[in-house]
């Protein structure tokens, strides 16, 4: 279960406190709700999705989480000049996973299907590989509620293919919050959605109403 | 499906020990797989800088400084600041380096820095180690430690200080970028006033009272004393002082890091 209470967020510039990205926004997500979030560029859903996971801190309000959470997959937080690997192997170590990290790491290599590169630094990756590492590396671990901005978009069609059964598998023991353009990735994992629009979050049970939302608000 | 029994959530204290392992692994690899030179450069600088230095004080005709062998004066002053200043260089990036890496929820900036900290007093201490070593088998300089204790403490309080800078010189760089320069050109007067490279016994009071408010000049002292008992240590050095500086800038240093954390974060 996640709970936001009043979460406002702005972000400093050069010119001195930006303006308002979220405002007062109040939302609980429960167990095993998978949501999409839905808004238009620059609606304040990658901040959302960050302030969600934890790794960036709302200016205002609360936020409780009750679960073990991923980081927002698909955005590639790696060292570049280190291995894939060393990558891997730092992340289990992160989590606490230092009895089994031989296991972990075949199935990232895998996962991933990016063979010998997986001993090659990461900044000799195409954008595709590395996100498909990035997405392998997330479904090492058991999380309760995955983050997930644009991953399954990650690499080529066949892959994306994968990803998404991967997903599917997991539904059921894990649940998705996660924010795209496409509809039908929204429509094909999550059941609710929110539609954020100039900094407010609406919440919908049903993801069909917070996109005929997002798509009234356009025709305005 | 049911409720997730408590324990598999960890607690703080579990997240942030490995969280300290894993980055310390991570630095160390990056610390000396970074270029070719990494790991030579690692002794080649202060040998480096020793024999510079020596070329200097052989060509001025000093062999002896305050009862001590220049040579053995030279290394102690110079490994053991060192200590200090790549404590403090390092920790002054550690933020911007390792800025990916807080895409991870557990990983906060201050690990960063304590876990670079940790490495470059663990290397810092290495070198001394192989610099002295190789000095008194190789050169016959009269290294041997006459009260070892007292030289790992000057040692610890040295790290300690490197610390306490580098963790106050890492928030005022993140928050204000100029501040790095100026903090770099600090670096100039607080090295030459440290007593490292040049002897500071014939400076003249009340000129070398000022010297000593540099807390640097107290632990090298010590640490030379460490090596021979003959030697002269400057009038007015106080091992107690340095490590109030140490813990005062320490405790500076973590609350401006607590202070301004979010801030750091979200830049």
């Amino acid at each position: 279960m996640i709970i936001l209470e009043n979460i406002s967020k702005r972000y400093h510039t050069n010119h001195g406190p930006g303006k308002w990205v979220l405002e007062d926004v109040s939302f609980t997500i429960p167990r095993n709700v998978s949501v999409g979030i839905v808004g238009g560029n620059g609606a304040g859903k990658s901040t959302l999705l960050r302030i969600i996971g934890g790794i960036d801190q709302p200016s205002r309000g609360r936020i409780e989480r009750h679960c073990r959470m991923s980081w927002p997959i698909g955005s590639a937080n790696m060292q570049p000049s280190l291995t894939g690997r060393q990558n891997a192997k730092f992340l289990c170590r992160v989590h606490g996973h230092e009895d089994d990290i031989p296991e972990r790491l075949a199935f990232i290599q895998d996962f991933a299907e990016i063979g010998s590169l997986f001993d090659e630094p990461v900044k000799t990756y195409s954008p595709g590989m590395k996100s498909r590492l990035q997405f392998g590396i997330s479904l090492a671990f058991k999380f309760e509620v995955y983050i997930s901005d644009e991953a399954t978009s990650a690499g080529d069609a066949s892959f994306r293919q994968k990803a998404a059964d991967a997903f599917k598998n997991m539904i059921g023991q894990a649940s998705l919050v996660m924010a795209a353009h496409g509809e039908g990735a929204l429509k094909e994992f999550c059941t609710s959605g929110i539609f954020l629009n100039k900094g407010r979050a609406v919440w919908f049970d049903d993801l069909d109403d917070a996109l005929s939302a997002y798509k009234d608000s356009i025709k305005k | 499906m049911t409720t997730i029994p408590n324990e598999r959530l960890r607690t703080p204290l579990a997240v942030t020990l490995s969280v300290w392992k894993a980055l310390f692994l991570r630095e160390t690899v990056t610390r000396l797989s970074s270029g070719r030179g990494a790991t030579v450069w690692l002794l080649g600088e202060p040998i480096l800088h020793v024999v510079i230095m020596l070329i200097i004080f052989t060509v001025i005709r000093i062999k002896v400084v305050s009862g001590i062998d220049v040579l053995a004066w030279l290394i102690v002053g110079l490994t053991f600041i060192s200590v200090f200043k790549r404590t403090s260089s390092q920790l002054q990036n550690a933020i911007n380096a390792n800025r990916t890496l807080f895409g991870y929820r557990q990983v906060k900036p201050v690990d960063t820095l304590l876990t670079r900290a940790f490495l470059e007093g663990f290397l810092a201490l290495l070198v001394i180690i192989i610099t002295s070593v190789g000095a008194i088998f190789l050169m016959d300089v009269d290294l041997i430690p006459d009260d070892l204790g007292i030289m790992l403490i000057a040692f610890f309080g040295l790290w300690l200080m490197g610390l306490g800078y580098g963790l106050i010189c890492s928030v005022a760089t993140e928050l204000i970028p100029e501040l790095g320069k100026i903090i770099g050109m600090l670096g100039m007067p607080i090295y030459i006033t440290s007593g490292a490279i040049f002897p500071l016994h014939n400076i003249p009071q009340p000129y070398l009272g000022w010297v000593l408010y540099n807390p640097l000049v107290h632990g090298l002292e010590i640490a030379r004393l460490g090596v021979s008992p003959y030697y002269h240590v400057i009038h007015g050095t106080n091992l107690m002082y340095l490590f109030q500086c140490a813990l005062v800038s320490i405790f500076f240093g973590l609350a401006l890091q607590i202070r301004f954390a979010r801030r750091i974060l979200t830049k």
